[in-house]
């Protein structure tokens, strides 16, 4: 409950005797009054300042001696760190914090300009690895989120100038994001962390498919494996939230193929070996499933369902339609079982894949063979229904949620 | 809201700045050893479009050897857009030439060739487009408009060190008369 919320309520409570004054008091006591819009001030007011002395010195950079400009790299770098540190000292978190990730920035800027600076060439990303681990030292020092999430775009940034600039991909920087901001996770549950990290971690995975030149498919091997680290988390939020990224990924996927799946130029891309591909995800399923009995939620294996190899089928409508069977099987048992669970959020979720699919669904198989006015209005007729009908059964289902309040109206 | 931060949290910090500090040295060092280490080849650059050449505080450079005939492809299989390879340089009266290009780094050259690393930027019929990251000359103070005047309608020579394990710079750029 938010303390504006009771400021504005509670006299009324008050009026009508449901609490006195002194119980009013002793409420807002409970709720003090947030102190971040204070700490943004400051923030602010730091950025502007330095922001003119960072204009100053880039009108003037390149007349510099090397020594003054690596002195000004230096003091900036240090100078920013120590401030955060005595901003943390004192109680201001969100400034500290705010300073810290700046030097972590200044670090990163450092290391390029004085390779500039010297014309000196990357022929690796050595450099860039180190602005990541020290973002990783960081996360851990302040323990702050904000600094993770830094981190994760810190690495994505690096992964993704050495696969697209220098063509090669560096495994140790996949490995240690995974493992080092995995553990850290895995230990500090959250789920805005969760969702982040999973971006990072699928962002490293497609950039090694691209680099692999291998099928794009493959991706989606990695990606669960992203999701069944979700199974296993204790924390359940954080484990949801891991698994948000992936699973949008193929459903877009899955989207994907339904609505261009027809063209074909690309379905070489598509197919792996059977085998080979079948396995890999079969483990990675099998690690799941064991994660979801042991804690009792095997209802959610229907997941997977987005994952069956429609892809397989040849080209052109089967492969359109095996496309949309795999999306209408997974929006499908995503509604029943929001319905059986009477989850209002997954109830509304549902029902916007569900129309979503029915859209492509109704696009795909009869914008060939229809009149286009008719095409629209049908389409139109047969999504209004559906809307309507999966508004009415989660409103149903929202309504026998809460019976026990009803017979007193 | 924030952890107590453990005691020994300020050693930690003094330690992890202090390093970052040092490695931003060690780039600048590594910039001074591969001139002091390095062997000092020359460049030739094709003119540029006018238009083209001076990117705010930098020149954009195209070189000879950014271009080289298929030919000099050594390996069976065809290169792959953004592969790293290896070009061997030898003099070619002013300037160094490319006479081969490599997959995996070249061992036993005669003394007169050297390795410059680069990437392919695209495969032609006859030709590869080779990328060095030397197509960008950061002018040192006030000589931007020099170079931009005098570079339109005349080559370049670019002096590059390469330094024995690899690591290239540009040293100097001077416009031919």
């Amino acid at each position: 409950m938010s303390r504006k919320f009771l400021e504005t309520e509670s006299p009324k409570w008050v009026e009508q005797g449901i609490i006195n004054a002194e119980q009013q008091q002793r409420l807002l006591g409970l709720y003090p009054p947030d102190e971040k819009a204070i700490g943004l001030l400051p923030l602010l007011g730091s950025l502007l300042v330095g922001l003119s002395a960072l204009s100053l010195i880039a009108a003037n950079w390149q007349g510099l001696p090397e020594t003054v400009r690596l002195g000004i790299l230096l003091s900036a770098l240090a100078g920013s760190y120590a401030a955060g540190e005595h901003f943390l000292r004192r109680g201001n978190h969100s400034l500290g914090i705010g300073l810290t990730g700046l030097g972590l920035i200044l670090f990163g800027a450092s290391i390029i300009l004085v390779s500039q600076m010297y014309q000196l060439i990357g022929y690796d990303v050595t450099g860039l690895v180190a602005w990541a681990v020290a973002a990783t030292a960081l996360t851990y020092l302040y323990q702050s989120r904000a600094l993770f999430i830094m981190t994760v775009v810190i690495s994505c940034i690096v992964q993704g100038y050495n696969t697209g600039q220098l063509g090669a991909f560096s495994y140790a920087t996949a490995a240690f994001t995974a493992l080092s901001l995995g553990y850290y996770w895995w230990r500090h549950p959250d789920a805005l962390l969760s969702t982040v990290l999973a971006i990072g971690l699928l962002w490293q995975a497609g950039l090694l498919v691209s680099f692999l030149h291998i099928k794009i498919t493959w991706f989606f091997v990695g990606a669960m494996l992203i999701y069944t680290l979700g199974d296993w988390q204790n924390d359940r939020p954080a484990g949801r939230a891991m698994q948000g990224p992936p699973i949008a990924a193929a459903f877009l996927f899955m989207l994907g193929l339904a609505v261009f799946g027809e063209a074909g130029s690309y379905t070489d891309m598509l197919r792996p070996p059977l085998l080979a591909y079948l396995a890999a995800l079969g483990a990675v399923f099998g690690l799941s499933l064991v994660a979801k009995r042991k804690r009792g939620r095997l209802g959610g294996a229907t997941d997977w369902l987005l994952l069956l190899p429609g892809f397989y089928l040849p080209g052109g409508l089967p492969l359109a339609i095996a496309a949309l069977v795999v999306l209408y099987a997974y929006t499908g048992t995503l509604l029943w079982r929001a319905h059986q669970e009477q989850n209002s959020d997954r109830v509304t979720l549902g029902t916007v894949l569900f129309i979503l699919t029915t859209a492509v669904a109704y696009f795909k198989l009869t914008w060939g063979f229809m009149d286009k006015s008719l095409f629209f209005l049908l389409g139109g007729v047969l999504l209004l229904g559906l809307s309507w009908y999966l508004q009415r059964r989660a409103a149903q289902t929202l309504a026998s949620s809460e019976p026990t309040d009803k017979p007193r109206s | 809201m924030a952890t107590p931060l453990p005691s020994n949290h300020r050693r930690w910090v003094l330690l992890l700045v202090a390093a970052q500090m040092l490695f931003i040295l060690a780039v600048a060092a590594a910039g001074y050893a591969t001139t002091a280490y390095g062997r000092v080849v020359t460049l030739r650059t094709l003119p540029v479009d006018p238009r083209d050449l001076l990117y705010g505080d930098y020149v954009r450079l195209n070189y000879t050897i950014s271009q080289v005939p298929i030919s000099l492809w050594q390996e069976t299989t065809l290169p792959r857009r953004r592969q790293a390879v290896y070009v061997v340089l030898r003099p070619a009266g002013e300037a160094y030439e490319a006479v081969r290009v490599y997959a995996q780094e070249p061992t036993e050259l005669p003394a007169d060739q050297i390795v410059l690393r680069g990437w392919i930027e695209d495969r032609y019929r006859r030709s590869l487009h080779i990328r060095y990251n030397l197509e960008r000359y950061y002018v040192p103070e006030g000589k931007g408009k020099e170079l931009e005047r005098k570079g339109r309608h005349h080559n370049m020579l670019v002096r590059v060190s390469i330094a024995p394990w690899g690591q290239a710079r540009i040293t100097e750029a001077q416009v031919l008369p």
